[in-house]
């Protein structure tokens, strides 16, 4: 036994040291590698990995029907990554950058089955799935900003829920938990107010504000300050967490800002084309005029305080028209400053945070164009690459 | 084979009618509806309905002045002033019917729409249908009064399948309700 086992560690020690003469003779070889060898195979490589989210990045929705949304970085005009969004959820960024929040519905059969909403939650460096938050229900529609919005410095959700009646479910984050459903007729369309809970517009052309930390909520409306039926607020809006401010812009060019709070302040409106040197938005019809419009119509540019607008030469009721213009409202001047021109109408609009700010804007066929915001001129133009809801981080 | 007749169709009404009523009856409700007549014109409803409807161009949308009551598979069709995705006409469906195997949804956004051969408005109900995979064909997005999500009823981009086994969108009809 002793000798046998002694032979084969000596033979074991043999075949280590040819392996070991082999492996030197193939690195010799490989230092002299001719044209014609093949290629040496990949070795096993971890999925690339993405930093924390910066204000350069555009997340862009594939659009209605479609699966995920893009990461592209404006500065490059490179994809990134795909955040795994189903059919008709909404993206949350959380402010820090420790998450990418997924509001969704999905079936236990496909389209059948069980229905099962939640807020899924990725991780951003990875874009693996971490975990699942249960939630009652949600609205199904054709993504929107702000049909799930984050609170408390990305601690609290609300997501927004229509099965007809409309409510909000209010959800911890933090603790990874539902914690209540508030009811609210007439109004949709949030956004947070810090301390208080979030306000919302409403039906009766009020904005509601609902107090979330009671064990009853309490919901006050403003004075009625817009028609919901003849002139509706967009309820896409430029929201400024920092400065508790909100800039609403109505059908026919009505520019409002709101300061939120336990008690809201709305100031007079103005109008758009009037701060461009052209005639007021009217209801009227066969008035031909430039009007505001798209799916995603606005973007507000939080440090500069300037909401860029897609606009179109139309009638009143063509509020879903693509715009041929961006104009770069100084909501604080009420001054048009710039007007530029697009070479290919333009669906959605969104805006990059930083100083030096890219416009971003794409069609229904997904066509997406990256612009400088200052000077209009055209960076990127990125083919068939998404044509729904456009995101960039907000502070 | 069974034909449409009229005749036919005035004689079991006329049949029935007169089997459930007696001439005495017909003359007590006849008295009482002339004793009563003078009391409508001053009922506020009246008065409203007195005053017609502005449906001259002028007063019309870019929709309704263009709309067409002939072709169902066009997004200019009279019904389709608020409507938003693909139509069920051009999805193996009709006008007001799902495809088959999808489900109309019982519940609705709604519009106002001016049929062009009458002048008259009429409230659609755009029902969607539901349970099978999106369409994509003849897509429209009517817009006449379509309003923003605080008024859900009179918005098009909410996926209206409420109450239906399935809540995949599959294509919209624009249902007659009546005259607004």
């Amino acid at each position: 036994m002793m000798k046998v086992q002694r032979k084969s560690s000596l033979s074991a020690k043999a075949k280590h040291a040819a392996i070991a003469i082999s492996a030197l003779a193939l690195l010799a070889s490989a230092g002299t590698a001719r044209a014609s060898d093949p290629l040496p195979p990949d070795q096993e490589l971890e999925a690339v990995t993405l930093p924390a989210p910066k204000p350069s990045w555009v997340f862009v929705d594939r659009g209605f029907a479609s699966l995920g949304t893009f990461i592209y970085d404006t500065d490059t005009g490179k994809l990134l990554g795909l955040i795994e969004t189903s059919d008709i959820s909404d993206l949350a960024i959380d402010p820090a950058g420790k998450a990418y929040y997924v509001s969704e519905s999905l079936w236990s059969k496909g389209w059948r089955g069980t229905r099962q909403d939640m807020i899924t939650v990725y991780d951003p460096a990875t874009l693996k799935l971490k975990t699942e938050i249960p939630i009652p229900g949600r609205i199904l529609i054709d993504s929107r900003k702000f049909n799930f919005i984050l609170s408390d410095e990305g601690k609290t959700a609300y997501v927004y829920n229509l099965d007809p009646a409309s409510s909000v479910n209010v959800v911890d984050l933090a603790k990874g938990k539902f914690v209540k459903k508030i009811e609210l007729p007439g109004c949709a369309s949030m956004m947070a107010v810090t301390g208080i809970g979030f306000s919302a517009l409403c039906s009766d052309g009020s904005l509601a504000t609902v107090k979330t930390a009671g064990a009853k909520p309490e919901i006050t409306r403003s004075a009625p300050f817009f028609s919901a039926t003849n002139d509706p607020i967009f309820d896409n809006f430029g929201y400024d967490r920092a400065k508790q401010q909100v800039v609403f812009l109505s059908y026919t060019g009505q520019v409002y800002t709101a300061k939120l709070g336990a008690t809201p302040t709305i100031a007079e409106p103005f109008s758009i084309q009037a701060a461009a040197g052209v005639p007021v938005g009217e209801t009227k019809p066969l008035v031909v005029n430039w009007y505001p419009g798209a799916r995603q119509g606005n973007a507000y540019h939080i440090a500069s305080g300037h909401l860029y607008v897609l606009m179109h030469m139309g009638e009143y009721w063509s509020h879903k028209a693509a715009g041929t213009e961006i104009w770069d409202l100084d909501v604080a001047a009420k001054k048009v400053v710039r007007r530029i021109p697009l070479a290919e109408e333009a669906g959605r609009i969104a805006v990059t945070q930083e100083e030096n700010a890219k416009i971003v804007v794409t069609n229904d066929v997904g066509n997406i164009t990256i612009l400088d915001a200052k000077t209009g001129e055209e960076k990127f133009k990125l083919e068939k690459s998404g044509s729904g809801i456009l995101q960039t981080l907000e502070p | 084979m069974k034909t449409f007749n009229p005749d036919a169709m005035g004689e079991k009404l006329l049949r029935r009618f007169a089997g459930g009523t007696s001439r005495r009856g017909i003359l007590a409700r006849l008295g009482l509806a002339l004793v009563a007549a003078p009391v409508f014109p001053v009922l506020p409803v009246s008065r409203a309905s007195a005053a017609k409807p502005d449906r001259s161009p002028e007063a019309k949308t870019a929709f309704a002045r263009s709309a067409q009551s002939k072709d169902d598979t066009k997004c200019d069709y009279w019904r389709y002033c608020a409507i938003d995705g693909s139509l069920c006409s051009c999805c193996g469906g009709a006008v007001n019917r799902c495809p088959p195997g999808a489900e109309h949804s019982p519940v609705s956004w709604v519009g106002t729409c001016i049929n062009p051969d009458d002048g008259r408005a009429y409230l659609i109900a755009y029902r969607d249908c539901c349970g099978k995979a999106y369409c994509n064909k003849c897509d429209c997005d009517g817009t006449d009064r379509e309003t923003q999500l605080y008024v859900p009823q009179l918005n098009n981009d909410v996926i209206w399948c409420f109450g239906t086994t399935s809540m995949e969108y599959h294509c919209s009809t624009a249902v007659l309700v009546g005259t607004a």
